[in-house]
């Protein structure tokens, strides 16, 4: 075996030398077990992590496009700045928008600031009108409900027929309101007089974003143009992809499909141009999460891993320690210095494949097992949480991305490759004179 | 009613060549000046109202994008209690506000409610002008929340004037950082009042003019304000009518009256 080991080239001695490495490396089986666990243990700790934080993003992404804001909006300058009540879009734009687009939705949305009052009290609200029918086709907020119906576009069934609206929960508390409450507004209209009306409360949104639990009103736009007189326009249009992953070229359409309606038909100066942004510009602290979140897996990923590697590090000084006799003797009968090497970082090699197999059939089999349906927090979160003002869920899905788990092997594997080099380079540096 | 008798002696004076001579004389020495500043606040703070009024007015409101117009029916008890309600357009007529004390309420008919104004809301627009329901509020407040000197007197713009310059007291509730108000000496009318924020910046300003002799005082019949940061918008109030000490109740000034009136 020695005298095949001296002889012939690097590569045809490979297998041999990867065999007698893997034997090795169970020479010692409790010592590489342990070494083995810690790693796999590392590597199992990373992959939940990774699921826990890209099902976090995931479900971001998610309540920041599917609830409430769509992929891309359209709003004037003057509205975004200042909430400008007269800086309104042509009412046809949403049609006209979603033609010329191709696998788009919009939807029209119109605010205002107001005042829910009562005779002892009134809170500030901010009431959102949206167009039912083409809000469903863009963001799931109407089904968003807590109690209730969404039954905003249908009148109510008292003598004088009211208009139907749903409030945020906070302010439904606030105001003592259920379903069937009857909601008096006052705000200021569109021209100067005092819009005022009687609504009932058809239902009650769960926690969309704290702002809007706390004040906020939805109302149909028929219902907000006979509150408002603000008888045209829209101040925002909501677009949901049906291809989400096509958002900057989608964006660059609209925005050509709306410079060129400007074209055809300039807006007033007062609201300023016509602004496209999409979701990341709209909501910047989740678009920050999610690029902060790829450097924070890393980050994890290295401290996680470079623990389990000190194990690794330990293992293969003891092993080399104890065989020093041994690598005297091949030396001295001849075998190369940088044979040892590659046959002592081949031991290390195989620690970490056994450790790779274990942990991450460990990690996805613990993913498996906490489910897709995630870890659920209801228990001590029941409305959930918020953050960069927007509410969560209290149940934090998982998702698995094989590229992740690929990662974090092809890191633990170069990070014990690394650790190994350490005590390997001892061997180069022995003089079989003084070990023998 | 004692609390005219200060102000006709004030005025008396300030018409006589011989004694303005002798008050711009006691100006001079500080504690006369102290009864002048408080006369002179006294006055300034009763002079729409005195103890009761009733006025009709109509109330202009210019902005880049609407232009309106209503008539308004006025009834004022003191300082504390007021009640105004629009007589034009006839979309909100009967809309009414009552003011008692710090409270604010509207009354709308269209849906019979009364409503409350919060007191976050106190900075907002009173019936789409640019007054504000605050105004409404403190209307008269120099005497309580000001403090109050005479920082100039003398000839500007050929009228003998009295420029009072008022800084809020620090625990009142006032969101102004300095009022300055020019007050002509004959006739003790204001002329302008400009309104400064905490940073001294000039925020709005008030102009008086149309001066008309009611009873024993000269009243401003046209107020006219104008925002500093949106120079082509304003709200003109200007009286028709304005008749002091009517009959009226303190119970006229009451959420029962406010529902039971129309």
């Amino acid at each position: 075996m020695t005298e095949r080991l001296v002889h012939g080239t690097m590569l045809a001695r490979l297998p041999l030398l990867a065999f007698v490495a893997w034997r090795n490396l169970w020479r010692n089986p409790v010592r590489s077990g342990l070494t083995i666990s810690a790693l796999a243990g590392g590597l199992v700790m990373v992959i939940l992590y990774s699921a826990l934080l890209e099902g976090m993003v995931d479900q971001m992404i998610a309540s920041a496009t599917e609830r409430t804001t769509g992929h891309i909006q359209v709003q004037r300058r003057a509205f975004i700045d200042d909430r400008d009540l007269y800086a309104t879009l042509p009412d046809d734009w949403a049609a006209t928008l979603e033609a010329q687009v191709d696998r788009i939705h919009v939807a029209p949305r119109l605010y205002a600031a107001g005042l829910a009052s009562s005779k002892q009290t009134s809170y500030g609200v901010m009431i959102e009108a949206v167009d039912p029918a083409r809000e469903r086709q863009v963001t799931s907020v109407l089904d968003h409900l807590r109690a209730g119906t969404a039954a905003i576009d249908r009148p109510s069934g008292d003598a004088r027929p009211r208009h139907q609206v749903l409030v945020g929960a906070q302010l439904a508390k606030n105001m003592q309101l259920a379903p069937g409450s009857e909601l008096v507004l006052v705000t200021q209209a569109a021209d100067g007089s005092i819009g005022n009306d009687l609504y009932r409360v058809a239902g009650i949104l769960k926690p969309l974003s704290p702002d809007f639990d706390r004040m906020g009103v939805l109302m149909s736009i028929t219902a907000y143009r006979d509150l408002m007189y603000l008888d045209e326009g829209v101040h925002e249009l909501a677009v949901r992809l049906d291809q989400p992953d096509e958002l900057t070229v989608t964006q660059d359409r609209i925005r050509q499909a709306v410079d060129g309606l400007v074209a055809d038909r300039p807006l007033d100066e007062l609201g300023g141009p016509a602004v496209v942004r999409n979701w990341r510009e709209i909501n910047p602290a989740i678009a920050d999460m999610l690029a902060l979140s790829e450097t924070m897996l890393l980050i994890i990923g290295l401290i996680v891993i470079g623990l389990a590697a000190m194990g690794v590090l330990n293992t293969m000084l003891m092993a080399i320690h104890e065989r020093t006799h041994e690598f005297g003797i091949l030396l001295a009968i001849g075998m190369k210095r940088r044979w040892l090497l590659a046959m002592v970082l081949c031991e290390s090699f195989f620690l970490s494949l056994v450790a790779v197999a274990v942990g991450v059939t460990g990690g996805i089999g613990m993913v498996a097992w906490l489910g897709e349906d995630g870890i659920d927090f209801s228990a001590a979160l029941p409305d959930g949480y918020d953050w960069a003002g927007m509410v969560f869920d209290p149940v934090i899905p998982l998702h698995l991305v094989a590229g992740h788990v690929a990662d974090a092997s092809l890191l633990l594997i170069a990070i014990t490759l690394l650790a190994a080099l350490i005590p390997s380079w001892r061997i180069t540096r022995l003089k079989p004179a003084e070990v023998m | 009613m004692p609390t005219f008798t200060p102000i006709s002696t004030r005025r008396s004076a300030a018409r006589t060549a011989g004694l303005l001579l002798a008050a711009l004389l006691l100006v001079a020495t500080t504690p006369a000046q102290a009864i002048t500043v408080d006369k002179l606040v006294h006055h300034i703070d009763r002079l729409w109202h005195g103890e009761t009024s009733h006025a009709i007015m109509t109330m202009t409101v210019e902005t880049q994008r609407y232009q309106r117009e209503m008539q308004l029916e006025a009834w004022s008890l003191g300082k504390d209690y007021s009640l105004v309600v629009i007589e034009r357009p006839i979309k909100d007529r009967g809309i009414a506000t009552l003011k008692v004390e710090e409270n604010i309420w509207n009354y709308l008919p269209k849906i019979d409610r009364v409503t409350k104004i919060p007191s976050s809301m106190m900075s907002g627009s009173w019936m789409g002008s640019h007054f504000t329901n605050d105004d409404l509020v403190r209307e008269s407040y120099f005497e309580d929340d000001y403090a109050s000197h005479i920082s100039f007197e003398g000839e500007r713009d050929g009228r003998a004037i009295y420029e009072l310059t008022a800084i809020p007291r620090p625990e009142a509730p006032v969101v102004w950082g300095r009022v300055v108000l020019e007050i002509d000496q004959d006739t003790l009318a204001p002329i302008t009042s400009r309104y400064f924020d905490e940073a001294g910046e000039l925020v709005r300003t008030m102009r008086f003019d149309q001066v008309e002799q009611i009873d024993e005082r000269h009243v401003p019949m046209r107020l006219t304000l104008q925002p500093e940061d949106k120079p082509t918008e304003s709200t003109v109030i200007t009286y028709q009518d304005i008749t002091f000490g009517v009959p009226i109740e303190r119970s006229f000034f009451s959420l029962q009256n406010l529902e039971r009136r129309r």
